[in-house]
C-alpha cells in the first residue's frame, strides 16, 4: 500500500526549477532510498513532504492525508532526521529528547520512558545527563535521531544522517535504520553515498536536477544499466602481444592498458575470468590483484548522465 | 497554548543555563547603576535638588562686650527659642582667636563675633553688624549664615521702625518678634508630596529601562540562534504552527525580561537603597509595556534585517540612541535633544519611574503610562505588520 505519494510536484526558487514535476510512490514498511548529487533536489522534496516548503505545483499525501490539506496532521505521523545537527548544545542530551518529545503532545511517565527508549535505541543512554557539546560528531548524529523517533512515527525521514562521522557511528546508524524499519517505520533515505542507500535501500530513486531519471529495486536498476561487469587487473610485464589477444577474445567489449594495469569490461566475470587469466598466463604477465566491478547505482547513474554522484 | 508554554519554559531554561547571559541581563546593570550612581552623584548634585537633612550646627557666639544690650540679649532668647534650637546650638567663645581654635579643631562648626559697639550702634540708629567666621562644611554654613541674617535683618527692619515710628514702637515690636521666633531654614521638597530623588535612584531607573530594551536583542539573538542551529527547522516539521514557536520564544524572552525587573528592582533597593517609590502596581504596568516595546521593537528588526549581527547592531544603535535622547546616560539641557527624546520608550518609561519615586499624583503618573501605552499599540501594530508581511517567522 503507498504511504507516500508525491504527484506531479513543482518547486521553483526564483527562475531555477529545483524539483521538476515529480512523481513518486514510497510502499508502507519499506526503506525508500533517495539517490543523487548535490542539487539533485533530494533536500527539497524532503522538506515539501514535511511541510517545511510549500509546493509550487502538485500535491503530496502521507498516509492518505494531503500535506496541503492538514500538514500538521501530516506532520504528527513524521520524524525528521534532519541533515545538519539541530539539537540544543546546552540542554543535555534527555533534556532534548524530552523538549521534542512534549512538542509531540508526549507528558508525564509516558514522556520518560520514551525519552529513555530512544536515548537507550541510539546508544546514548549513559549519556543521558550530558550536554551534546561535550559529545563527538557521531554521538551527536545519533542524538539527532533520537530527537526524532521518540514519538514512533511512522514514517521516518533521514536527510544525510552520516554525514561526517567515524565509521562505528556510521554502522550503528546503518544498523539504527534496518532496525526502526523492523519495528514498523517507513523510511526514506537520502544520501549521495550510494554504498549506504544500496546496503539499506528496498527501492531506490535517483534523482537529477529534480527529477527521477531512474527508480525500483537494486535488481531493477542494474538490469535496466544492462552495463558490462569491469574486471581491473594489476599486474606487470604486460605486452603488447598478450594486449592484442585479449583484444581478440570475443567477449571482451573494451580494453584500456599501461604498464601496470589492464582494464577490460566483460558482460559476465564469472563466464569469461578462467579465459583472460589462461591469456595473461600463457603471456607470462604476473598479476599482482585482480578486481570484478558488477555495475552498480554509480556507474548506472554515471551511464544516465555522463557524471558521477559525487560531482 | 501548551506547545507555547512548552517553548516558553525550554526558552527560559535554556538562557538561564548560558553564564554569559546571566551576567549581562542581571549583573552587569547592577555595576552600571553602582559605577554611574557613585560616579556622577557629585555631578548629580549641582544640577538635581537632594533631599538632605539638616544636622544642629554648633555655632561659637564671642561676645566683644561684657555687657549686654537689649539687642544682644534678644538674640540669646533667639537663639533659645525651640525652632532655633532644632537648628543651632550656641557656644559662648572667649575671643575670636579661641573660636577660630574650636573650629580647626572642630569642636564648633560655625561662629559669630559680636562686636562690643554692636548694641550702642543699634540703639543710635546706626547700622548693625557682625561677622560670622564660615567653617568647613558649606551646608552648615549656608544654614547658620540664613539664621543670622534673618536675625540681622529683623533687628535692622526694627531699627528702622525704631527711627520712624520712636522707641516705644521698635521695643514693642522686638518684644513681639522675640516671641514669634521661627525657623528661618526648611528642608527642600521636590514635589507636593515631598520627596526628591538621587543619583541612584535616577540611574537605576534610566538602566532599567536600557537593559529592558537590551533583552529585546538577547529576544532577536535567540530568534536568530533557532535558525543557525538549524533547530527551527526541525521545530517547523513538528505538529505545531510557526505562530507558536515564535509566541512560545517571546514569551519566554518575556519572562526573563521580567526576572530581570524584579532582581534589579529588589537589588537596588536593598544595596543601594534606591527608593522606587509607593506604587508598585503601576511600576509593575511601566516595566510590562517596557517589555512589549521591547519585544516588539525586537520583532520587527529581527524580521526585516537578514543577519544575526545586523539585527544585534541596529537593536544596540536604536537602544542607546533612545537611553541618550531621554537623558538616561545624564540628564540633557532644555533644548532640540530633550524635544527628541520625547518620542522615546525611555522617555516616558523614566518620567513614569522618577514621577513615582517622586510620589505624584496618580494622574500624573497615568499621562506617562498612557504615552507608553500609545508607543506600544503603535510598535505591536507594526510587528504585526512586519510578521505578516515577510511571512511569518521560518527557518
Amino acid at each position: 500500500m503507498a504511504f507516500v505519494e508525491l504527484k506531479d510536484v513543482v518547486k521553483r526558487y526564483g527562475n531555477k526549477l529545483s524539483v521538476d514535476h515529480l512523481d513518486l510512490t514510497i510502499q508502507e514498511g519499506e526503506i525508500f532510498g533517495l539517490l543523487g548529487p548535490n542539487g539533485a533536489g533530494k533536500s527539497t522534496t524532503i522538506h515539501m513532504i514535511t511541510g517545511l516548503l510549500k509546493m509550487d505545483q502538485g500535491d503530496i499525501k502521507v498516509d492518505r492525508i494531503s500535506v496541503k490539506n492538514d500538514s500538521l496532521e501530516v506532520k504528527k505521523r513524521i520524524g525528521l532526521v534532519p541533515q545538519d545537527l539541530a539539537l540544543y548544545e546546552t540542554m543535555s542530551a534527555a533534556e532534548n529528547v524530552a523538549f521534542f518529545g512534549k512538542l509531540y503532545g508526549l507528558r508525564g511517565e509516558l514522556l520518560r520512558n520514551r525519552v529513555s527508549e530512544a536515548l537507550e535505541f541510539v546508544g546514548l543512554q549513559d549519556r543521558a545527563k550530558d550536554k551534546p557539546e561535550t559529545f563527538s560528531g557521531g554521538m551527536k548524529r545519533r542524538l539527532n535521531i533520537a530527537c526524532a523517533i521518540m514519538h514512533r512515527p511512522k514514517l521516518i525521514i533521514m536527510d544525510e544522517p552520516t554525514v561526517g562521522i567515524d565509521p562505528q557511528s556510521r554502522n550503528h546508524i546503518l544498523e539504527s535504520v534496518r532496525t526502526l524499519n523492523k519495528m514498523g517505520s517507513t523510511i526514506i533515505y537520502t544520501s549521495h553515498y550510494m554504498e549506504e542507500v544500496a546496503a539499506l535501500s528496498d527501492r531506490v530513486a535517483i534523482l537529477d536536477q529534480g527529477h527521477v531519471i531512474a527508480s525500483g529495486t537494486q535488481q531493477e536498476l542494474r538490469e535496466r544499466a544492462s552495463q558490462d561487469e569491469k574486471i581491473i587487473i594489476k599486474a606487470s610485464h604486460i605486452s603488447d602481444q598478450v594486449i592484442q589477444e585479449l583484444r581478440l577474445h570475443p567477449r571482451i567489449t573494451s580494453i584500456t592498458a599501461d604498464n601496470e594495469s589492464i582494464e577490460l569490461s566483460v558482460p559476465s566475470s564469472q563466464v569469461d575470468l578462467q579465459d583472460i587469466l589462461f591469456i595473461c598466463a600463457k603471456h607470462q604477465v604476473v598479476i599482482h590483484s585482480l578486481v570484478c566491478e558488477e555495475p552498480n547505482l554509480e556507474t548506472l547513474f554515471l551511464s544516465l548522465t555522463g557524471r558521477t554522484l559525487r560531482d | 497554548m501548551n506547545n507555547i508554554w512548552t517553548i516558553a519554559r525550554f526558552e527560559l531554561l535554556r538562557l538561564i543555563r548560558i553564564r554569559s547571559v546571566l551576567l549581562n541581563l542581571f549583573l552587569l546593570p547592577l555595576i552600571l547603576i553602582f559605577i554611574l550612581g557613585a560616579a556622577l552623584s557629585g555631578v548629580w548634585e549641582s544640577s538635581t535638588p537632594k533631599d538632605t537633612a539638616i544636622k544642629t550646627i554648633k555655632v561659637g557666639i564671642v561676645y566683644e562686650s561684657a555687657e549686654k544690650g537689649a539687642v544682644t540679649s534678644g538674640l540669646g532668647t533667639f537663639l533659645q527659642s525651640a525652632e532655633i534650637k532644632k537648628l543651632i546650638l550656641p557656644e559662648t567663645a572667649e575671643s575670636r582667636e579661641s573660636a577660630e581654635t574650636e573650629m580647626r579643631s572642630g569642636k564648633i562648626d560655625y561662629a559669630v563675633v559680636i562686636p562690643a559697639d554692636f548694641d550702642t550702634n543699634v540703639a543710635q540708629g546706626k547700622g548693625a553688624s557682625w561677622d560670622l567666621i564660615r567653617g568647613k562644611d558649606s551646608s552648615k554654613n549656608l544654614v547658620a549664615e540664613t539664621v543670622f541674617d534673618s536675625f540681622l535683618d529683623e533687628t535692622n527692619y526694627r531699627q528702622a521702625a525704631s527711627v520712624v515710628m520712636g522707641p516705644n514702637a521698635a521695643v514693642a515690636a522686638m518684644s513681639q518678634g522675640a516671641q514669634q521666633h521661627e525657623s528661618f531654614v526648611d528642608t527642600g521638597k521636590l514635589s507636593n508630596q515631598g520627596t526628591s530623588y538621587s543619583a541612584s535612584q535616577y540611574y537605576a531607573a534610566s538602566m532599567l529601562i536600557m537593559f529592558l530594551l537590551y533583552s529585546g536583542m538577547t529576544a532577536s539573538s535567540s530568534l536568530y540562534l533557532e535558525k543557525e542551529n538549524n533547530t527551527l527547522s526541525r521545530l517547523q516539521a513538528m505538529p505545531i504552527s510557526s505562530f507558536q514557536i515564535f509566541a512560545g520564544k517571546i514569551v519566554g524572552l518575556s519572562i526573563v525580561a521580567f526576572a530581570q525587573v524584579i532582581v534589579i528592582i529588589t537589588f537596588t533597593h536593598f544595596l543601594y537603597g534606591v527608593n522606587w517609590g509607593n506604587n508598585p502596581l503601576l511600576l509593575g504596568v511601566i516595566c510590562v509595556l517596557l517589555v512589549i516595546a521591547s519585544m516588539t521593537l525586537a520583532v520587527m528588526i529581527t524580521l526585516s534585517v537578514k543577519s544575526r549581527t545586523a539585527a544585534n547592531s541596529i537593536m544596540q544603535i536604536v537602544t542607546i540612541a533612545m537611553t541618550f535622547i531621554s537623558g538616561g546616560f545624564s540628564p540633557l539641557p532644555e533644548g532640540i535633544f530633550q524635544n527628541m527624546g520625547q518620542i522615546s520608550v525611555n522617555y516616558w518609561g523614566m518620567q513614569g519611574m522618577l514621577r513615582m519615586m517622586l510620589h505624584e499624583d496618580v494622574s500624573q503618573i497615568m499621562q506617562t503610562i498612557l504615552m507608553l501605552g500609545g508607543i506600544c499599540v503603535l510598535f505591536i501594530g507594526a510587528a504585526t505588520f512586519t510578521y505578516r508581511k515577510v511571512g511569518g517567522y521560518r527557518a
